[in-house]
């Protein structure tokens, strides 16, 4: 029966052809061990973030239905990790922690994606002054100093979840839009996209047909080096004080450590097992990035 | 790790023959104090900030100081003083033979001279006008009387906790220039002043601050030589170095590192009362103070007294205390804290607010506010109450924790709230616009409870005002006791005040706080608590225990200052063993961190051979 | 800063297009144009991005101390406040262009003595940190491009990623904890916080020693963190130019390998890693502003952050424009000196 191949149809031949391609990612992603290490990582972290109400009860957040003593130390009480100042549990704050922690770190890259992505491909693909402001823009937000504009943001737009994911999302797309630009520089003098342009293509058949989809690999690549940043500034704004105070993340775990003391009261359970998630965190998906940036990125092959 | 620890040590070798040992010949008594907020000004006349209250009182001196015990007016550089019947005359005499650090005579002209600079307008009268209400003229007849002329009497006199600078120094520096004149050491010349201390190092918005004592102060000199002040940028680091023995004394720290530090040798700590309180507040009707319009959105249901008193039985202030103020605080009930004694009226046992959610809906339910038929209470029009917006400080924990207790107690009620926090500056804002239905804060009081008064009179509204209250019982009152020359007849119209902000409940008074503070008892002895007992160590009114303080070896009885802590409170932790060291904290990081470094590392190794030669 | 590394070598080896090649003059005029151009931006962004800001400071300095509308504005009229915004824009550009930065309103002193007095222990902490972070980061870079896939490769590797995930105050922490406090055998031989000790005599040979080791675990924290960002790009342009032709006939010669890596490939390697680092300096002035924080450091980071809580314009202005000169004009610098070395940019 399916010995001999009927004729396909153009568009089965590209989906063919993208399924291919995807195979043959995936064989080279497995051939990268620290890439593979990273994704088993993220798999873990993204599955307690997605099963947290199955592995420990919401309730466990509410400072007025906490139960445990200030502070109690590992194994203490039946808490693995011990209890914070409010008397609830390390594991179940870790738990549920993960899921504003990945949910900033993912929505706020999405955020420096698309404006990131369009930025880049218009300085890239555009001429004259449009494309020069555009680069201008670009350079300039790449220079400047991220903390304080971010704090700058956060203050003016209150303290909120969303606010925090906006804030991080629109201060970090500079580095992608510059990514974006010099490849879509690139492909833009590649001889099919010549051709198509010679062939009377439109400018938005170019970009969308040509340019966009050699450029995907790339910026997903990228995406997940920028979770990892996100994720990291999401921390470092907790720790300013410029979180969301009723929201439990990994930051905010920490900045409460802090403010309490916990390096005096000798609490480490406190302090450092979401520091440790964090670096874990963001190591896997640098990782995952980086080998996805061999795979995707000839040039870098080899590596 | 391996890297750090080179580092560490290459660092350690080439700095350790460089740091320079104290001098070794007659080493000065220096007390190291670990605060953490700056000095915004050493200029009397502009900074805001208590730290910079501390450094005034340091380098000044002032006509009436107040008390260890309960901060009542005490006589400074005024022996005495007396008012003319009507209220409208005051005379204070004052001491002779103070000299200014430059060796000027200080006299009764400097006196004058600063209040009249102050009467005068511009910066100085935003800082310390408040206190010369109603004064109109100041005059000094002689070297050792000040006289106050006032159109009409003002309760809170002779209270004038004014510092007094040297009118020979301040003439030359233009109420133009007093508003950015830094008053800080020029070319090494301490900044002149009488007080205990000259400042000698140190500027507005720096790190370090170097005061020297005066040798002929005329309380009698310090026991100290230095007292340094050292800023710190957040707790921990300042705890730590105070258990390294880096600085003697810390400010301001959380309560359980007070209860850490118990457990340390050498250090004591604790919790001191602060004469403030935290409060939730009420929109209690918002309006334009032009028009006399209501503004913004304000639920109604706030607007109503019975309503808002009935949610004081609410709160379970002692769950509050426990969890949110980890047991350093009391529960509050009115705008007066408990160390003012004199001016403080206490509910009454039957009428006092408990936690009692069942007379709280009996209560709601007489004043209409029964429950619908969705479990929700209902306006006593039948229409919903709708959601309560509750605002808290987000810098503030205590804040954010408080409202959300609250917020479920009220769910409990049958009213639904959402709580929203936000940056003071932002909450400043919302507040002045009405857009709100409660909010968490809190205020410090002083000594003289007028300001405090104040701010709940109509005339606030719009100013300092943040609940928007008015009710004009009130506000004669406040001027009857603002008016009164008679210390009894005072008391009686604070006292009933305090009653109608109770009844009204523009304000649920949730906490007196505290402040923790902690010293090495191994180095220093001899601190005396303002209010004594239970109040705190430094950052007092006034200045008495810079001249208490003894090195702990040299310190005798104290003087026989009883209330003072001699070297037997040395180490007075509760015994508990629990050492409060950090080691626990250092050894789970170390093995957590070379977990991770190690497993990074070894993974990547695994590595090895796949990619490798691909070229 | 990953992706910025792959983005620095990218930079360096985008095929140059064919065609004129501007003179350097052309060049330099461009990238000074252009720098003049965001100086002009960060100008007008400095005043109107602060005045967003909720909060109004005669209410925020006066809290419990002014008692009635009248003290309020009469604190507004002092500094100016109570005039109109595009008023205040004005004063503001005249006074910028004749070098006063205003006076702060927290501290009541000109901006600039704020400034000066605060600026260099960040360009000290920074300045320092960056260099190291720089010169063993680029030590590392080729030690593991040329063990490329060895042992000390993914070791390297390895470590400095996982010292790049960390939080930097994190591990300000805990090296406090472990290098300051003390921790088990260790001596706790660094201080805890400050930049110099209380007794320590300034213009002595002691106090630049004691400002040394109030330095070690600040600079430390910063380095170990930053590390990566050095470390990856010089591994990823060195092993570009391993795979370049003139390697490989430089090899062929029977050049010693030591000689090989030192005369050619490094050299070149270089180039990517000057941009970068320019670039990176904005980053670690970022994280400089948490350092300082967990190691009271009284540095400018500091001075912004609190002073966003009043707000005091005059010294958010301040530290905004100075830190942003400093950073524009350090790519600027950057971008001069990698147009002088390698005409390929310049096109």
């Amino acid at each position: 029966m399916s010995a001999s191949t009927p004729a396909l149809t153009p568009r089965q031949v590209t989906r063919r052809r993208r399924a291919d391609a995807v195979r043959r990612s995936w064989a080279s992603f497995r051939s990268h061990r620290s890439g593979l290490f990273g994704l088993a990582l993220l798999t873990f972290f993204l599955l307690v973030a997605l099963l947290a109400p199955l592995l420990a009860d919401g309730e466990g957040l509410e400072v007025t239905k906490a139960t445990g003593g200030v502070l109690e130390s590992p194994g203490s009480g039946g808490y693995v990790l011990g209890t914070d100042e409010n008397g609830r549990s390390i594991v179940t704050l870790l738990i549920w922690g993960s899921r504003i922690s990945l949910f900033v770190g993912l929505l706020a890259t999405v955020i420096s994606m698309v404006i990131g992505t369009l930025v880049g491909l218009m300085s890239g693909f555009f001429e004259g002054w449009p494309a020069r402001i555009l680069y201008r823009v670009t350079e300039w937000f790449l220079v400047i100093p991220f903390i304080p504009l971010a704090i700058v943001l956060a203050t003016v737009l209150g303290r909120s979840l969303i606010n925090i994911v906006i804030v991080i999302g629109i201060t970090g797309w500079a580095s992608t839009a510059m990514l974006i630009r010099s490849q879509t520089l690139s492909i833009k003098e590649r001889p099919y996209v010549e051709r198509a342009r010679v062939l009377g293509a439109g400018r938005w058949h170019q970009m969308s047909r040509h340019v966009l989809p050699n450029v995907m690999p790339m910026v997903f690549a990228n995406t997940t080096l920028t979770v990892a940043l996100a994720i990291l500034a999401e921390t470092t704004l907790s720790f300013l004080g410029l979180g969301d105070p009723t929201r439990v993340s990994w930051g905010s775990m920490l900045e409460d450590a802090f403010d309490v003391g916990a390096m005096t009261t000798g609490a480490w359970w406190y302090i450092v097992p979401p520091g440790v998630c964090v670096v874990l965190v963001v190591l896997a998906f640098t990782l995952v990035g980086q080998a996805l940036e061999e795979i995707f990125n000839p040039r870098l092959r080899g590596r | 790790m391996l890297l750090a620890g080179a580092l560490a040590a290459l660092a350690a070798v080439l700095a350790a023959p460089l740091t320079p040992s104290p001098a070794h010949a007659a080493d000065p008594v220096r007390l190291t104090v670990g605060i953490t907020n700056e000095v915004d000004s050493f200029n009397p006349f502009l900074g805001i900030e208590a730290e910079s209250y501390e450094m005034w009182a340091l380098t000044y001196d002032y006509m009436i100081t107040y008390s260890m015990e309960d901060m009542s007016p005490e006589p400074g550089l005024a022996t005495s003083w007396e008012t003319s019947e009507d209220g409208l005359t005051w005379t204070f005499d004052i001491r002779e033979g103070v000299l200014w650090s430059d060796g000027q005579p200080l006299t009764a002209r400097d006196i004058a001279y600063t209040y009249n600079r102050i009467l005068d307008g511009g910066p100085e009268s935003s800082s310390w006008g408040s206190y010369l209400t109603s004064v109109t003229k100041i005059e000094a007849p002689d070297d050792t009387h000040v006289v106050l002329t006032l159109e009409k009497p003002n309760a809170v006199l002779p209270l004038l906790p004014i510092p007094i600078v040297p009118e020979h120094i301040w003439k030359d520096i233009t109420e133009k220039e007093v508003k950015s004149y830094a008053a800080e050491p020029t070319d090494g010349q301490p900044v002149v002043g009488s007080g205990p201390f000259r400042l000698v190092e140190g500027t507005a918005g720096g790190s370090t601050y170097r005061f020297e004592k005066n040798p002929d102060y005329w309380q009698g000199t310090s026991h100290l030589d230095e007292v340094v002040f050292q800023v710190y940028k957040s707790d921990d680091p300042m705890v730590q170095a105070l258990i390294k023995g880096e600085i003697d004394f810390a400010d301001d720290i959380t309560p359980l590192q007070v209860k850490a530090l118990e457990g340390e040798d050498g250090i004591t700590a604790l919790n001191g009362d602060s004469p403030g309180f935290d409060e939730i507040g009420f929109n209690t009707g918002a309006i334009d103070t032009e028009t006399g319009e209501p503004i913004g959105d304000g639920n109604p249901a706030l607007a109503d007294p019975k309503f808002r008193h009935a949610l004081g039985y609410a709160l379970d202030l002692d769950q509050i205390i426990s969890k949110v103020y980890q047991g350093a605080g009391l529960p509050g009930d009115t705008i007066i804290p408990p160390a003012y004694s004199t001016w403080k009226w206490d509910p009454p046992e039957d009428e006092a607010f408990s936690f009692d959610l069942d007379k709280a809906g009996s209560l709601l339910d007489d004043a209409g506010y029964t429950e619908g038929s969705d479990g929700k209470r209902t306006m006593p029009d039948g229409s919903p109450i709708g959601t309560l917006r509750l605002f808290a400080r987000s810098e503030n924990k205590k804040s954010v924790d408080t409202m959300d207790y609250f917020k479920e107690w009220l769910g409990e009620l049958g009213i639904d709230a959402e709580l929203t926090t936000m940056e003071s500056n932002k909450l400043t804002n919302i507040i002045l616009d009405g857009e709100f239905d409660a909010f968490h804060w809190g205020w410090y009081v002083e000594p003289d409870p007028d300001s405090m008064l104040s701010y709940m009179t109509c005339d606030q509204r719009g100013g300092w005002s943040d609940s928007w209250y008015c009710n004009p019982e009130y506000d004669d009152l406040y001027a009857q006791q603002n008016g009164a020359t008679d210390d009894a007849e005072r008391q009686e119209a604070v006292q009933r005040m305090q009653e109608i902000l109770f009844e009204d409940s523009p304000y649920l008074v949730t906490a007196y706080n505290t402040i923790g503070e902690a010293y090495r008892s191994d180095r220093f002895a001899c601190f005396q608590p303002q209010p004594d007992p239970g109040g705190i160590l430094l950052f007092q009114y006034g200045v008495h225990n810079y001249l208490n303080i003894r090195p702990a070896d040299d310190a005798g009885d104290c003087d026989g200052n009883e209330s003072a802590q001699g070297p037997e409170a040395a180490g007075g932790g509760a015994g508990d063993d629990d050492d409060g060291s950090s080691t626990p904290l250092l050894v789970g990081g170390a093995v957590l961190l070379g977990a991770v470094v190690l497993g990074g590392g070894a993974w990547a190794m695994r590595r090895r051979s796949t990619a490798a030669y691909r070229e | 800063m990953t992706d910025l590394a792959a983005q620095g070598a990218d930079a360096a080896h985008t095929p140059a297009t064919v065609g004129r090649r501007r003179s350097y003059g052309r060049y330099v005029l461009g990238k000074v144009l252009g720098s003049a151009g965001s100086l002009a931006f960060v100008l007008v962004l400095g005043f109107f991005l602060f005045r967003v800001l909720p909060g109004d400071p005669a209410r925020t300095l006066g809290r419990g101390r002014f008692r009635t509308e009248a003290q309020l504005e009469e604190f507004r009229a002092t500094y100016g406040l109570d005039q109109p915004l595009p008023q205040q824009f004005l004063t503001y550009l005249k006074n910028t262009f004749s070098g006063d930065l205003g006076v702060s309103l927290r501290y009541r002193v000109p901006v600039s003595d704020l400034i000066l007095d605060r600026l260099w222990p960040t360009l000290l902490l920074v300045g320092i940190a960056t260099l190291l972070a720089t010169v063993i980061g680029v030590y590392l870079g080729v030690i593991s491009a040329w063990n490329r896939g060895k042992a000390t490769d993914k070791v390297t590797t390895g470590t400095t990623l996982t010292l790049y995930s960390m939080p930097e105050w994190w591990l300000g922490l805990l090296l406090i904890a472990a290098f300051a406090v003390g921790m088990g055998p260790l001596p706790g031989i660094f201080p805890t916080g400050g930049l110099h000790s209380v007794d320590a005599e300034p213009g002595t040979i002691g106090y630049v020693g004691d400002t040394a080791l109030h330095l070690v675990l600040p600079v430390l924290t910063l380095v170990l963190v930053y590390l990566a960002d050095f470390s990856l790009i010089m591994r990823s342009s060195l092993l570009d130019e391993i795979g370049e032709d003139y390697l490989t006939t430089a090899r062929a010669k029977g050049l010693r390998d030591v000689v090989v890596r030192r005369r050619h490939a490094v050299r070149n390697a270089l180039l990517p890693t000057t941009t970068l680092i320019a670039l990176s300096i904005g980053f670690v002035v970022s994280g400089a502003i948490t350092v300082e924080t967990v190691f009271s450091i009284p540095g400018l980071g500091l001075l912004a952050t609190e002073a966003l809580t009043i707000p005091d314009y005059w010294v958010l202005q301040g530290t905004f424009l100075v830190t942003s000169a400093g950073v524009i004009l350090a790519n600027l610098l950057a971008n001069l000196v990698y147009g002088l070395l390698d005409p390929r940019v310049r096109s």
